[in-house]
């Protein structure tokens, strides 16, 4: 303590006397890790023992254990670092949701409006903005300084109450003073008046502002923000505790960039603005609603460069106002409790491996000994001395495996699924016993088998395998690597169903011995969407054993949406994994951080869990790759790792739709090239035309003044839609001319968008073209069959048929009925038996009618009384059949009574293909039907025209 | 060359490195590459990037220096885009290997070899992933493949993920260099510096453009490789580019364009490579660039129905004059 205080001392006077020195930074910046060190030094320190003490038995392992005494501390700090650990995250999630919801919608209102209004006079508004700022310049200053004062004073006495904290807080002053130093001139007086006393954005937005243009004017400021966004290298977390909203556009930085610069050094970004913000960042553009807003709420605003200063100027960790010191309490607290519970956990995992690790020598001797002893037997020697030899030295495992979570508790996020998981399983024997009809608290009851999907990488098959180990089922896998056809299903897994109803049976002998002696089964069917072609019919097997297991079934997927999915929709219990948060993840990367002795900044989990996509299995990779070459892993490696260690996956339409429409990636500062947009298409060339045609119209494009430019631009977008079109036809014809695919890119998704892309104004939609290009396959099929039909009484093609007979079809088929209810039946049926018309084909020209003559139009004024006895009366008659029938009303007849007939398992086994496939077989039915039947009609059409003629 | 008759290896095979070390480019993957070779214990990875800057050549050379030369061939498994790697090879033959037992050093562990591996179907890939888990104590893989994105979610997600970069200019210069020596070819500075143009930090392209301008002519220099390489000069289309665009300038631009056009070179080709050059090309904003492409996308389609005259090139220009 005394120590820390002389250091704080000294601190404020270094603090003082420092600016003139440059070499500030070079002495301050190897402080810092020895801070980190000493921050958590009691607990560190018992750790240390720990570690060095297993240490020492690995190096030795015969080795006795090491004290119990260090075990009961460990467990103690098991249990308070546990208790606290929930409530913390919940708080802060609900905060920001406060926020966004109440701010939303004013937000995107506002926006609107702001884009309309201000397009034009840029420079009028920068102008403005300035004054505006001038003008509030005497409010906003008094509060601050009030609250600066008192701010300084406390700075004292604060450190005393956290003694920890001194220690880093001055470090970062010395480093702050001297980049400001070296930029020399005035502003270098001001970073320095201001952040002695200030704090916060006491930095005084307007000040800094009037003071950088001053500085920028006065002396061309090398670096500091030229043309080129050159973000400054500011200390860790200075902006903690400020909420800051970015609007408008910044000259320099886009708006994605300042966010996670933002967010990088501590911030918290919001979109809105609302009391809580402590800065805004304005850049062109800013909505006057907004600037009113910042008005009324006297929230200071600063510019880019403003902003850029802020970073340069700002002290590590916030300086000490009031809220940056409550957020660093509140990091701190927090990754004190990681770095704890990380040390907790490796303590505890090391006791494990010990524990194996002996077991192991004491196999490993048992097994000497055995084979030692049967060693005077020649020939069983051989074998056994093997055995030890198989089991793999940790060191040697990937850190996936060596890292997996052994029990419940170890396991990343997802508690609440995981919980319910676990009482599911548990209760599954006794809800087999009501024969799953008693739903019990969560529902969970009626299910036989359980569905957990999820991203991948987040511990879907790690929580599956140690909820059923912990509760002491058996576990039977099958996964992709698996043949699982429906067959083999059939053969494999249903026997072992089957085998568990056996066991059933012999539980209700012996009751008493049934703990000890059934072994439960559980069997995980892993990665069920990866059932491809090769695993034919398995889904739906697998959703016909899910309907009748005797044994409980964990099935796991990624995506639960895909159309091969749905068929599991209503059998199993529903359990969404979500990715893990980083706060869930953090404890458990420090622990493998520890345990491999590698130096990991807590703070830069956060981008780990960014670049990867909350995937904690390739953050353990990553880790482990990284950690071959550093030891130690800061902030700065971080920033090309995240790079180039993000996955890339292919975009889906939707995000790649909403790219292209909204105008981000097509403003100027964006750092977009052609060649990046043109490859945006080229995630999904054959959606994204179709997506981009269905929703170009809802957008509300940037930069456009009147209506009329508004109409220009659509019709541009339009034309090149069009000619697109014509693109891919040269594309997809014949001659296949590939080549021209990068112009189809531009010109059927670059261009357009850019010509409309702005706000959109809707959710994005997904492309119609595929639904109405079906439907009309399908009309035009009625149409084929409807003209095979009346052949013999009509004289026209396809398409005169439509559009000659159709219409009066429509009159004369559905007029006597309306006119005279019953009576007119027998009129019309005489019409279609003229035409040779069936039921069905009544059905289908009543749908093709458009127009006034909408099939709704008509059915609906026929009562379904009149309805039914129409139907009844076709059928009771017979009627002369048209010579040839197509597929469809053959198939369609067959299908139709099949379907009554057809059980359980032949249903589910027609969804079992995967949709395409499904398509794909529906289309060579029709092909073969037709054949089928211009056979049918070439045979019969000889022999039954005749006799009808005779008739 | 005058013993050309001797069979000879295609330099790039010649000239593959066998070590780590001879590697070039990427140091800092590749001094990753090496550590690992060094301590053993190789996790899952993917190595991706463009083509020809190593990628394969460092998975095979890591693999040597794990496994040395014996056991190379016995603990290693390599499939690639030209073996069949449908769903029941990997279900059959991959996870059989990775089941079958094979005495290694301490730290080392079969490793499998899937080059290409972006040309693997969704459904291969899939079966893949528990196998990748449930052997990694014996078996690790490798993935090579130009796009990762290709390779479904799940599987990198199990990987460590290596990226490639491009390798710079003065690196193929370095490596060409060597070549040169070693083969004892007659070469100017232009020469190369043309070849390590049209190869686009592509060091096999540059390997083989060198192998076939040696074989050819005999001689490097800038212009014998852009014959070899046949490609309209991208400067001159550059520049044509710009006559038309900036300077509105068609007299110039027709006279270079005349120049392409005696050479030999086909519509086709002068089409497609300004439509390559249009995409970046400086000093305009991008809605005139999009203006240009399109013009360019028009003859290009002209030009494929058929119509692939000195005629529609001249219209092109003359149309780019006007965007």
């Amino acid at each position: 303590m005394v120590n820390i205080k002389d250091l704080l001392g000294k601190s404020k006077v270094v603090e003082k006397a420092k600016p003139a020195s440059k070499g500030g930074r070079a002495s301050s910046t190897p402080k810092h890790p020895i801070d980190e060190e000493t921050k958590p030094s009691p607990k560190k320190r018992k750790t240390d023992e720990v570690k060095s003490s297993y240490f020492k038995n690995k190096s030795t392992p015969r080795a006795a254990k090491a004290t119990p005494k260090v075990y009961s501390v460990d467990s103690d700090t098991d249990l308070e670092s546990e208790d606290d650990f929930k409530p913390d995250p919940i708080e802060v999630d609900e905060d920001e949701d406060d926020d966004f919801l109440a701010n939303e919608d004013d937000d995107i209102d506002l926006d609107l409006k702001e884009d309309e209004e201000e397009d034009a006079d840029d420079l009028v508004k920068d102008e403005q903005d300035e004054e505006e700022e001038e003008e509030e310049e005497p409010i906003v200053e008094k509060p601050k300084k009030k609250r600066s004062a008192p701010v300084k004073k406390e700075a004292t006495p604060t450190p005393k109450a956290t003694p920890k904290k001194a220690a880093p807080k001055s470090t970062p002053k010395k480093e702050a003073a001297a980049p400001s130093a070296s930029t020399g001139g005035k502003s270098a007086e001001d970073v320095l008046a201001l952040i002695p006393d200030a704090v916060l954005p006491e930095q005084d937005p307007e000040e800094a502002k009037k003071g950088f243009n001053f500085f920028k004017k006065a002396a061309a400021a090398p670096g500091s923000s030229g043309d080129a966004p050159e973000i400054p290298e500011a200390q860790p977390n200075c902006l903690s505790g400020l909420t800051i909203v970015f609007t408008g556009v910044l000259p320099t930085l886009d708006r994605d960039a300042s966010e996670n610069l933002a967010k990088k050094y501590g911030a918290k970004v919001t979109k809105s603005i609302s009391g809580k913000t402590s800065l805004v960042v304005i850049g062109d553009e800013a909505g006057p609603s907004k600037v009113a807003k910042i008005k009324k709420l006297k929230i200071k605003a600063i510019d880019e460069d403003g902003f850029v200063k802020l970073l340069t100027s700002m002290p590590a960790e916030g300086g000490d106002g009031e809220a940056a010191l409550k957020a660093k309490e509140k990091r701190e607290e927090e990754e004190r409790r990681v770095i704890e519970q990380a040390e907790k956990e490796a303590a505890e995992e090391e006791k494990e491996t010990k524990r194996k690790e002996q077991e192991l020598k004491k196999k490993k001797a048992e097994t000497a000994a055995k084979a030692a002893a049967s060693s005077s037997t020649s020939n069983g020697s051989q074998r056994l001395p093997e055995e030890p030899q198989r089991i793999i030295p940790e060191s040697e495992k990937l850190w996936t495996v060596k890292y997996a979570p052994k029990d419940l508790s170890q396991l990343c996020g997802n508690k609440g699924q995981i919980l319910k998981l676990k009482n599911w399983l548990n209760d599954w024997f006794d809800n087999a016993k009501s024969d799953f009809q008693n739903p019990g608290k969560d529902g969970s009851g009626i299910f036989r088998a359980a569905l957990i999907s999820g991203p991948p990488g987040i511990g879907k098959t790690s929580a599956a395998h140690l909820i059923a180990n912990s509760l002491g089922f058996d576990v039977l896998e099958k996964n992709a690597s698996d043949v699982r056809s429906k067959s083999l299903l059939n053969s494999n897994i249903k026997s072992v169903l089957n085998n568990t109803s056996v066991v059933g049976f012999f539980k209700h002998r012996d009751d008493e011995a049934q703990g000890q002696n059934d072994k439960k089964f559980c069997l995980i069917m892993d990665e069920v969407d990866g059932m491809s072609s090769g695993d034919h019919g398995g889904a739906g097997a697998l959703s016909a054993f899910c309907r009748i297991t005797k044994m409980p079934m964990i099935l796991i997927c990624n995506d639960k949406s895909l159309p091969k999915m749905r068929i599991f929709d209503r059998v199993t219990f529903d359990l969404p994994f979500r990715r893990p948060s980083e706060n869930e993840v953090k404890s458990r990367l420090m622990t493998i951080a520890l345990r491999e002795k590698v130096k990991l900044d807590p703070t830069v989990i956060g981008q780990l869990v960014g670049a990867t996509n909350n995937d904690i299995r390739q953050m353990i990779n990553l880790l482990s790759t990284v950690s071959k070459t550093q030891k130690v892993i800061g902030s700065e490696q971080t920033k090309d790792l995240s790079s180039t260690w993000k996955k890339e996956t292919i975009l889906k339409p939707f995000d790649i739709t909403s790219k292209f429409l909204n105008g981000q990636i097509y403003s100027p500062n964006a750092k977009h090239t052609l060649n990046d947009k043109i490859n945006l298409y080229f995630n999904d060339i054959d959606f994204t035309p179709l997506m981009i045609q269905e929703n170009y119209l809802y957008t509300r494009p940037t930069n456009v003044g009147t209506s009329m430019e508004h109409l220009e631009r659509v019709a541009q977008a339009a034309d090149d839609i069009s000619q697109s079109d014509h693109i891919n036809s040269l594309i997809r014809s014949s001659e296949q001319q590939w080549s021209l695919l990068p112009f189809h890119a531009v010109m059927s998704s670059v261009k357009p968008s850019m010509e409309i892309a702005g706000t959109v104004n809707q959710r994005i939609n997904f492309a119609g073209w595929l639904g109405q290009n079906s439907k009309a396959m399908k009309y035009e099929r009625l149409l084929q069959e409807l003209q095979y039909h009346t052949r013999l009484r009509t004289f026209s093609d396809k398409k005169s048929f439509r559009l000659d007979y159709i219409p009066l079809f429509i009159e004369k088929l559905t007029e006597p009925i309306l006119k005279y209810q019953d009576e007119g039946i027998e009129s019309v049926i005489d019409i279609m038996d003229y035409y040779y018309l069936t039921k069905e084909d009544w059905d289908s020209i009543v749908d093709f009618g458009v127009g006034p003559s909408k099939s709704d139009n008509y059915l609906k004024k026929i009562s379904t009384k009149t309805k039914s006895s129409f139907t009844r009366k076709y059928n009771g008659t017979s009627h002369p059949t048209a010579i040839y029938k197509t597929g469809n009303s053959v198939t369609g007849r067959v299908s139709g009574g099949g379907k009554q007939k057809v059980d359980y398992e032949d249903v589910i086994e027609d969804d079992t293909t995967g949709k395409d496939e499904q398509d794909d077989e529906e289309v060579d039915n029709d092909k073969i039907d037709a054949k089928k039947d211009k056979l049918i009609k070439e045979v019969k059409s000889k022999k039954k025209a005749a006799p009808k003629k005779k008739k | 060359m005058s013993n050309s008759l001797t069979l000879e290896l295609p330099w790039v095979e010649k000239y593959r490195p066998h070590k780590l070390d001879d590697i070039v480019g990427n140091e800092e993957t590749v001094e990753r590459l090496k550590l690992i070779a060094n301590d053993g214990n190789m996790p899952h990875m993917i190595i991706s990037g463009l083509p020809g800057i190593g990628k394969t050549t460092s998975i095979h050379c890591l693999a040597v220096e794990l496994l040395g030369e014996q056991l190379y061939h016995s603990a290693t498994l390599e499939l690639n885009a030209s073996d069949d790697r449908g769903i029941d090879v990997v279900r059959n033959k991959i996870k059989q290997f990775a089941q079958t037992k094979i005495s290694l050093p301490a730290g080392r562990h079969k490793i499998i070899i899937l080059d290409e591996a972006d040309s693997m179907t969704p459904g291969a890939q899939q079966a893949l992933r528990r196998t990748m888990e449930i052997y990694s104590n014996t078996t690790r893989f490798a993935f090579a493949c130009n796009q990762s994105s290709k390779i479904i979610e799940p599987l990198q997600s199990r990987c460590a993920i290596l990226r490639y970069n491009k390798l710079s200019d003065s690196q193929v210069l370095e490596r060409l260099l060597e070549i040169v020596k070693a083969e004892d070819v007659k070469y100017n500075s232009e020469g190369l510096q043309a070849l390590i143009f049209t190869a686009e930090g592509d060091m096999r392209q540059a390997i083989n453009n060198l192998q076939s301008t040696v074989a050819g002519f005999g001689f490097v220099n800038d212009i014998n490789v852009f014959k070899i390489v046949d490609q309209p000069h991208p400067l001159v289309i550059k520049k044509i580019l710009s006559y038309c665009i900036v300077n509105k300038d068609i007299e110039s631009a027709i006279e270079l364009l005349d120049g392409l056009w005696k050479k030999g070179y086909s519509a086709i080709d002068i089409v497609t490579s300004s439509f390559k050059v249009a995409k970046s090309i400086p000093g305009i904003n991008e809605q005139k660039r999009l203006e240009v492409i399109k013009e360019i996308g028009y003859v290009h389609m002209r030009v494929l129905e058929g119509v692939s005259t000195y005629l529609q090139l001249c219209g092109m220009l003359a149309k780019l004059c006007k965007v």
